[in-house]
Formats: C-alpha cells, structure tokens, sequence
C-alpha cells in the first residue's frame, strides 16, 4: 500500500515536472515563439503521451480528456493532429531517424494525396461497417450496436485502433466499462466482445495483422512524412466541419496569409508534412482547408515577416519573421 | 576543360567584329580613366549630399572602385588556383559556387561609354545593359569580366539570352533555361534538373566535389548576407538615416564583393546607423519626400544618373526602397532548407530563384502578381509617397508592365512617374527637370 502511494506521488512528480519543463521552455522561446515552434511541439507531444497515459487511469480524466478531443477540435480545427496525438509523435520519431541516416523523403503526387484526403470518409465508413459484417457471419450471443463497436476494437483488427485511436480508451478501456457514479460513459459488454473474439479468431492472426500494420507505418512514415495523416479518419472526424460552407467560422483556430508580403517563394509548401498547397495557392486571408494539421511548421519556416500568422480568434498567438540565421538543425 | 575554352578563345568569333590591339588599348585605357574619374565624382558627391554619412561607408567606397583593391585579390585568389565564375542574371545559383570554393562575381555592366561600342555588335534598339556588357568585354574593360573563368547565362529577357550567344565569342559560357511559367510543378522540375546540371559543370571546371557539407555552408553564407541585407533595409524603413545611394552602393558590392566580408561590413554598417538613429542623426530633413524605384537594373558606376537627380535635386528626395534586380531584389529571397539533405538543398535553391523572383520576365497564373504585393508591400511598410519608373530605352518587359503597376499603384493613390533613358549624359538636362517637377508635386502633397 504504502509503495502504491509512493509509486503515485512519483508518477505525479514526474508529470509535473515535464509540465513545468514544458511551461519554462515555452517562456523562454516567448519572445521568438516562432522561432523553436518545431522543438516546442515536439515536448508537447511527449508530455501529452505521458499524460495521456498517466490520465487515462482515471475515469474522471478520460471524461474530460474525450469533451477535448470531441468538442475542441470543432473550434481549433486539426491543432490535435498536429500537436498532441501520440501517433503523430510516433511518425515524427521515425522522420528524426530518416534525417539521421540522411535519407531524403519521399512526396506523393498532388493529386494522389487529395484523393486519399477524401478517401478517409469511405475508410472511416469501412471500419465502422466491418463489425456489423463480422456480427452477421458469427452472431454474438447478445447482439448490440456497442458489442459490434468493441469487437471491432478490442476484436482481430485490434491494431487499426489507431485509425480512431483518441477516442478508444472511452469505448473499450482495458480496465472495464468507464462509469462515473454508476453512469456509464462508455460501451459495456467489452469482456464479452474479447472472450469471443478470442474463440473466433486465432491468436496467429491478431498477431499477423498487428506486424503487418506496424511494419507498413515504419516503412510508409520512414519515406513519406506523416503518411497516416494523410488519411487517418480521426482528423477526418475532426476536421469535417470546415468542409461545409456555414461553418467557415468554426476553427477559431487557424493560419492567416498576408497577400502582399507573400513572393510566392513556395517554402511553405515545400515544408508542409502532409503536403498542404492550400497555404501557398490561397491569395490571402483565412486559410481554409482540412488537411492543415496546424503544426505551423510553414509559420516557422516563412521568411518573411508577418506574412504568415497562427490566429485564435482574432488574436494572433504568433507570426512569421525573418528567421535567417542559419540553422543547426540537422 | 581548360583546352576546350582555349579553343574556344581562339576559334574565330561568331558576332565581334575584329578590332585591332592597338585601338582596343587606346580605348580602353581612355574609357578607364574616365571610369576612374566618375567613380571618384560619384563618390565625392555622395559623400557631400549626405549631412551625416556613416563611417563604415569608407569600405564601400574603396571596394566600389573597379580598379582596385578587389581586382588585386581577385587576381591573386585567381594564382592561388580558385576560379572565378561570373554570372549575367541573379538567378545564377551562387551558392554552388561558393559550394565549389569559386568566386561568383556578376559581370553585368554600367558604362555608358562602352554602350556605344556595343553598336557595332547589335543595333542600337538593344537593351543598353547589354551593349555596354559586350562593350566591355570588347575592349576588356571589367576586370571582373576578364577575370572570369567562366560565365553563367540564364535565359532570362531576349537581350540577356543573346548576351550569352555574343560573349562565349570570348568565354566558356553556360546557358541555363529558366523557364518563364513560374508557378507550375513542370517549370520547377525543369529548373532543378537545369542546377543539377549545373552543379555538375561546375565541379568539373573547379575540380571540386560539391558536397552536402559544403553546400549547407555555401547555404549558410548567403543567408547570413541576406540577414545583413535585410536588416538594412528594415533600418531605412524609418526616418532616412542613409542616403538612398549610399544604400544602393552598399547592395551593388555584394555583386563583386567577398560575401563573408561583405556581410560583416553591411553587420557594422547597421550597428552604425542604428545608433545614428538613436541619436537622431538624419542624413537628410525626415519630412524629405520618399521615393522608390521599380524597373530596369540599375548599375555602378556610370548608370547613376536618377539616383543622383533625385538625391541633389531641388526640392530633394530620398530613396527609402528599391526593386531593382541590382538592388533590393539581390538578396531579399532567402534559400529556406528544410531538411539539410542534398535533395532538399537543391530544391530550396531552384525554389528561391524561380518561385521567389519578381522579374517580369516571368509570368504566372495570376500574371506576376507578385510583382505588384512587392510594390505595396514596399509602398506601406517604407512608407513611399511618390514610384518612378524607371526604364532603359530597349527594355521592353518592364515598359510593358508600366500600365499594369500603374493601375494599381493609382487605386492607393500613389503617384508614379513613367521615366525612360538612355545609357547617355545628354539627357541629364531634360532628367533634371522631369525628376524634379515630380519631386515638386510630391512635396506638394505632403504639405497638403
């Protein structure tokens, strides 16, 4: 008992201690945010994991944490992507390795790339149908919506979990149903679903498609930066509302260009990840497109003043400059 | 290599007429010494019109000299081994030369004197920039010129891409196409397999590898110039501390000069005027009407005529800012590299030439509308009341898009004033009165 509460006091220290890390960095860099904005992002995606995984013990905090991924996303657009998801750090790991071994990056065509943009609604809608498939070949023993969502999590294809990875722990948390005073927040039934996942499906073929889908993200996100972001149905379910015309104000969150300052050198879409043309063919103003993760790598690396800006409302959080000093970034 | 272009030298030339050594020293030493005196004059009168010229001009004064002290360098640097490649347009990637431990020098040329000689290669409707350039190879007047090993030519406006044809009767020159559609993915492609290719002729001229270390700090130097530069145009951006011409004179040397060097003297400068600024040191009244350039490159020593016109006249004016290919335009790009790998590298460079450029040799989806947010830009942050347009008799990119800027340009209110010469002195009499009603109207305005 008492190691419990000493293991507990030390995984909060620790905790807090990356938050205050990451609090100072941030004020040290406050005058030039701009400037160490991809250094900057990167800690934020480290603490989140921690945090993430520290939080997530706790039923109380998977509530809060499931309001933010589902409700924030509609005002700050894609800034989770970009900034908080443990994938994405995951993907950014293997770049730092590419950059080591000086491998240089392949891109995909333009088109190719706009097509899997809007080939992530029909993947969404795949995953979402398989379960229902699965149900209908072998019946459950009880039959529900939310047995046929667990199984598809927690079932054979238990790796594409990442496909909705924010939300999982909500729907099938390993440690049971999550419940707040005997109110259920999440999908019962998930020891059912894994018993007879288990009876359904061999051992060897989870494992097989697990080293499938771990291999093809090592590889794709080796050559191609941030390949999953490309398609991944979560930022597609972030993301939908700036697709439709009423609701152009919703992410508060959001780059602006300035037109005139703007030569068209065509770095930032050079140095987009996911490779976004929007920011460089958009004459000026709000910059309106769903694949923009907001990772603000184009803020950090415009070389023209103010030209670039990350605006929350209407406030402008911070701006491009002229960075020219040479990097020592590899 | 070095045989090729001895044969090349030697083999009978296709446009110059043949001149005789004799006539060729007589003129030469006669156009020398009277460049010599008119870089003096200009100097001397630049040091007179400015109330309060900073110190570290005192270097750019001595390394604007053609004749001097950079001559020598370059041709003690050339006995050491290291070559020298000149280049016509600003689109010449110089950072693979720097990358190949080669001086890149632009060999464009100012005199008004060698233009005329130039007429006997090609009619007298041509660009005067490019007269004057293959005057002065005719006669080997510009050290720079005759220092170069080889030149680079891009296919830029109609005068430059002969340019190229007309001087490889004297030099080993390489032609590089750029293409004129600027923001297309096929243009882009093209231009980097254009420095690519590049890249390759020079390692093979220099013996030098150019490789990724070498190039990231070739990167490096010339985004550190560009930082210097930029700050000195940022401190114009206030009350004039600097005289426009002094400020032109200082982007000019960057041409010929040594970078790193350069960039540390341009680093002092800005410390001096800063300072000058804190103590409120102007080098002209702050209410002196503020003028900017647009149009045809404008180049040291002789072709200062405007410049001078706008700074001596009566009522005086000041430039505050430029876009001339021979000044502001120069080194206001940075090359913005991503990942410091080969690949990327490449891709940067061939970016900040092509996509990033201003010229109107260019066109775009939206027809060089980056020309025209240059020019406001420039026009709200320098603050300018009054855009001349300046234009060589022969310059037809930049005459054509006159109507174009013009209609913009009127829509803030900003009045611009159509000006066309000649690479002449004849017309200093009728500039002088032009430059100066214009001048008049815009001091108008102000008390108004």
């Amino acid at each position: 008992m008492i190691f419990e509460i000493l293991g507990e006091i030390l995984k909060l220290t620790v905790l807090a201690g990356l938050a205050i890390a990451g609090i100072l960095v941030i004020l040290l860099w406050k005058k030039n945010l701009a400037n160490k904005v991809t250094y900057l992002r990167f800690l934020v995606q480290v603490v989140t994991l921690v945090a993430v995984f520290y939080l997530f013990t706790y039923p109380i905090w998977q509530l809060i944490v499931l309001i933010v991924i589902l409700v924030l996303p509609l005002f700050l657009g894609r800034f989770f992507c970009g900034w908080l998801c443990p994938f994405a750090l995951y993907m950014d790991a293997i770049t730092l390795i590419r950059k080591a071994v000086k491998v240089r990056y392949r891109l995909l065509p333009d088109k190719l790339n706009k097509f899997l943009h809007n080939f992530r609604y029909i993947l969404l809608l795949i995953f979402l149908i398989i379960p229902f498939v699965l149900a209908l070949l072998n019946p459950p023993s009880s039959f529900d919506l939310s047995v046929l969502l667990a199984l598809l999590l927690s079932g054979p294809f238990e790796p594409l979990r990442i496909l909705i990875s924010p939300i999982i722990p909500l729907i099938v948390p390993w440690e049971g149903p999550l419940a707040i005073s005997e109110v259920y927040f999440s999908y019962p039934y998930v020891q059912e679903v894994i018993l007879y996942s288990e009876l359904v499906f061999s051992e060897i073929f989870v494992t097989i498609t697990a080293i499938i889908f771990v291999a093809l993200t090592f590889i794709g996100s080796f050559f191609i930066r941030r390949v999953w972001c490309r398609f991944c149905p979560t930022g597609a379910s972030i993301a939908v509302l700036n697709r439709f015309k009423g609701f152009k104000w919703a992410p508060l969150l959001h780059l602006d260009k300035d037109e005139e300052k703007c030569t068209k050198c065509g770095i930032c879409k050079r140095v987009c990840p996911v490779q976004v043309t929007e920011v460089y063919e958009q004459k000026g103003g709000k910059i309106n497109t769903s694949m923009c993760m907001l990772c603000t790598r184009c803020v950090e690396m415009c070389p023209y003043e103010d030209c670039l800006k990350v605006k929350m409302g209407g406030k402008t959080l911070f701006k491009s400059r002229n960075w020219l000093e040479p990097s020592t970034i590899e | 290599m070095s045989e090729k272009r001895m044969k090349s030298q030697s083999k009978e030339k296709k446009y110059v007429p043949e001149i005789s050594k004799k006539e060729i020293n007589e003129l030469r030493n006669s156009v020398k010494t009277a460049s010599e005196k008119i870089i003096a004059e200009n100097i001397e009168r630049m040091k007179k019109t400015a109330e309060n010229r900073p110190k570290e001009m005192e270097y750019f004064d001595d390394i604007a000299n053609f004749f001097g002290t950079r001559e020598k360098e370059l041709s003690e640097a050339k006995e050491s081994g290291k070559k020298v490649i000149g280049y016509m347009c600003l689109f010449a990637p110089t950072e693979l030369i720097l990358a190949a431990d080669a001086i890149p020098i632009r060999v464009n040329s100012g005199w008004y004197d060698t233009a005329k000689l130039g007429d006997r290669v090609v009619p007298v409707e041509v660009c005067p920039v490019v007269r004057s350039t293959i005057g002065a190879k005719m006669i080997g007047l510009s050290p720079y010129l005759e220092l170069s090993d080889a030149l680079i030519s891009v296919l830029t406006c109609d005068g430059m891409t002969k340019l190229g044809e007309i001087l490889s009767d004297y030099k080993h020159v390489w032609a590089m196409t750029i293409p004129r559609v600027k923001d297309s993915d096929q243009s882009l492609r093209f231009w980097n397999d254009e420095i690519k290719s590049m890249k390759s002729q020079i390692e093979d001229l220099t013996g030098n590898k150019i490789n990724r270390k070498k190039l990231k700090s070739a990167i490096e130097l010339t985004q550190k110039a560009t930082k210097a530069f930029r700050r000195l145009q940022e401190i114009r951006k206030g009350a004039p501390v600097i005289m426009g011409r002094d400020a032109m004179l200082v982007n000019q040397t960057y041409m010929w000069d040594d970078i790193t060097r350069w960039t540390e003297k341009t680093e002092a400068l800005c410390d001096e005027l800063e300072e000058m600024a804190r103590k409120k040191l102007w080098a002209c009244p702050p209410d002196t009407p503020r003028v900017m350039i647009t149009g045809t490159p404008m180049l040291w020593p002789d072709n200062w005529k405007l410049p001078t016109l706008i700074e001596e006249g009566t009522p005086q004016g000041v430039l505050v800012a430029d876009e001339l290919c021979s000044s502001e335009r120069l080194l206001y790009d940075p090359v913005g590299v991503d990942e410091w790998s080969m690949n990327d590298m490449f891709k940067a460079i061939g970016e900040r030439y092509l996509m990033a450029s201003t010229c109107p040799c260019f066109t775009s989806k939206d027809g060089n509308e980056d020309r025209i947010n240059w020019l406001l830009n420039k026009i709200k942050e320098w603050n300018i009341q009054g855009v001349i347009y300046y234009v060589v008799r022969g310059c037809m990119l930049y005459a054509m898009e006159y109507t174009r800027v013009k209609k913009v340009l009127d829509d803030i209110n900003v009045p611009v004033y159509y000006l066309d010469t000649e690479y002449t002195r004849e017309d200093v009499g009728q500039m002088k009165t032009r430059v100066e009603a214009f001048l008049e109207m815009l001091t108008a305005r102000i008390d108004l």
